[in-house]
């Protein structure tokens, strides 16, 4: 059968395995690399043995008498880098779909998808941090900075998701539209998409809660939120302080999480395998 | 849905051939195809696995490209169709369905009915008018809210069948429509063809594997390596 947008692959021997002589020399390779390099650099190994007492003594002094009156201005700082990782997921979803869609194989032409997947390919090769770094010279710092750089790091990672979970739709759908007389358009508006979109939605939310955890990190160059707190406390070794963010930070990334996971799941399942009998 | 005039077939092939690959990897999948289907008739296309019945039948419904040879559906020549007129052809004049139903599982059995008919640009009212016509023939009048994955194999080929339906179209192809069902299943959905045929007059073109259900045909074309090795009549 050739369904337009997902065309029958031909069938191919499965390739040949890689030679076991081939695979021990790469082996052997590997393990010499790693000695030599550890050789190398001249791993000062004392420094590991007083590391566990470091970490109770910092711990003693963060959570110990955690500064509870910085608490309001944590979380208001929280909220500022949630509102970045809203932004950024929703700026990135939405140019990751756009672009992400033709990338798939069976829609766009191959002269399109190969310099889109190329471009997926060097974005998802750049951490958000250079990507922050790099647009600040032209935004300057400011939470929407943040929220820029998590949409264009996203865009690598998520137009990927977005090609993948297309092509990953069974043709016999598509085929059926496009048979009742469906022009390509019509064949993705009702072959493709309805059982796509659930997939999508949720990798959106899901995007949100990376970004989420991302934005923390982006906080250290500065560009605001809640990261830029933590750098600020740390540095001026206010023990106390640093304390309060941890947990809030870890509170709310873990609400968020659970709140997303939820409503992922719900979208999913909800969508594909609600049983006859009722019971979810 | 009735045909026109009773003489004229609805759908002439002669010398058909179609080649998948090229070189020392060429695959005749149809080897010189002759045959004619007379409006109003039930014909089954049986033969082994590979042997083309999914090539002949995509190839007479305009979803697959003509190489060489002639089709003519509905007094239209299939090979001189651009992709507007494909797409037309199998608006208007072909109905498909697919041994794997094919229904948008996001869509209620009674939305995918409708699908045909929102192609078609069908005011809302006639299509839920016509839509629960279909269901009612495909005898899934109290199904009309649930979804595929709420419904047995045999209830989604019907809601299949009804979509195919839809359209009205002068012929019905179906590709293996009973083999994903068990034997009694499958039984019960070739009958329906059977009956749609009796009461619509259709014409259709039904590929299978199953010898029971090739008793309720009035010919059978047989297809091996590509090419028809007898016509029964039964
Ligand atoms: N897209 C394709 N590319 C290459 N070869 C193909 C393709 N589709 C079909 N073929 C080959 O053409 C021949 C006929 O295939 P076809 O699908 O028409 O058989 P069939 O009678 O429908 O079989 P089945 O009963 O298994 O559905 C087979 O040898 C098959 O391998
Ligand atoms: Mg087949």
């Amino acid at each position: 059968m050739s369904a337009v947008l997902a065309p029958a692959r031909p069938r191919v021997a499965a390739p040949p395995r890689p030679r076991r002589l081939a695979v021990r020399t790469a082996q052997l390779v590997t393990g010499a690399v790693v000695l030599a390099a550890l050789w190398h650099v001249h791993l000062d190994w004392t420094g590991l043995r007083e590391l566990p007492g470091d970490v109770v003594h910092y711990l003693r002094l963060m959570f110990a008498h955690p500064d509870w009156s910085k608490l309001p201005y944590a979380l208001q700082q929280t909220w500022v880098s949630v509102q970045m990782a809203w932004l950024g997921a929703l700026l990135g979803v939405v140019v990751s779909t756009v672009l992400g869609i033709p990338a798939a194989q069976g829609v766009g032409p191959l002269w399109l998808r190969l310099p889109l997947r190329a471009v997926f390919a060097v974005i998802r090769a750049v951490p958000e941090v250079i990507i922050a770094i790099v647009i600040l010279t032209v935004t300057g710092l400011t939470p929407f900075t943040g929220a820029l750089a998590l949409a264009i790091g996203g865009i690598g990672t998520h137009a990927k998701w977005t090609y993948e979970t297309i092509e990953a739709v069974p043709g016999g759908t598509a085929e059926a539209v496009r048979a009742a007389g469906g022009t390509l358009l019509e064949t993705a508006r009702w072959g493709l998409w309805p059982e796509a979109a659930p997939e999508l939605l949720s990798l959106a939310l899901y995007r949100f809660e990376l970004n989420v955890r991302t934005s923390a990190i982006l906080g250290l160059i500065g560009v605001g939120g809640v990261g830029d707190l933590l750098t600020g406390y740390t540095q001026y070794r206010q023990w106390d302080a640093v304390g309060v963010l941890i947990v809030v930070v870890v509170v709310v990334t873990m609400a968020i999480d659970a709140v997303s996971g939820a409503l992922r799941r719900r979208i999913t399942k909800g969508a594909r395998a609600r049983v006859v009998d009722g019971t979810e | 849905m009735a045909a026109t005039t009773i003489t004229e077939p609805i759908v002439q092939v002669t010398g058909l051939r179609r080649v998948y690959g090229s070189g020392d990897a060429a695959v005749r999948a149809l080897d010189g195809v002759s045959f004619e289907v007379s409006p109003g008739e039930l014909v089954a296309v049986v033969g082994r696995s590979g042997s083309g019945k999914t090539t002949l039948l995509n190839l007479v419904g305009g979803l697959d490209a003509l190489q060489e040879g002639t089709i003519t559906v509905a007094g239209r020549d299939v090979g001189g169709l651009d992709e507007a007129g494909l797409d037309a052809l199998r608006r208007d004049v072909v109905g498909f369905v697919f041994q794997s139903f094919g229904l948008v599982p996001t869509l209620s059995a009674s939305e995918n009915v409708g699908i045909p008919l929102r192609l078609r640009g069908v005011p809302v009212e006639e299509r839920e008018e016509r839509v629960a016509l279909l269901l009612e023939l495909v005898g899934l009048s109290g199904h009309a809210a649930q979804r595929p994955g709420e419904m047995s194999g045999g209830q989604q080929q019907r809601v299949a069948i009804a979509r195919a339906l839809a359209s009205s179209p002068r012929l019905l192809i179906a590709d293996e429509p009973t083999g994903q069902l068990d034997s009694e299943t499958g039984l019960a959905v070739m009958a329906l063809l059977r009956g749609i045929v009796e009461a619509e007059g259709m014409t259709i073109l039904v590929a299978t594997h199953d010898p029971t259900l090739v008793a309720l045909a009035d010919r059978v074309l047989h297809l091996q390596d590509g090419q028809l090795t007898q016509h029964v009549a039964s």
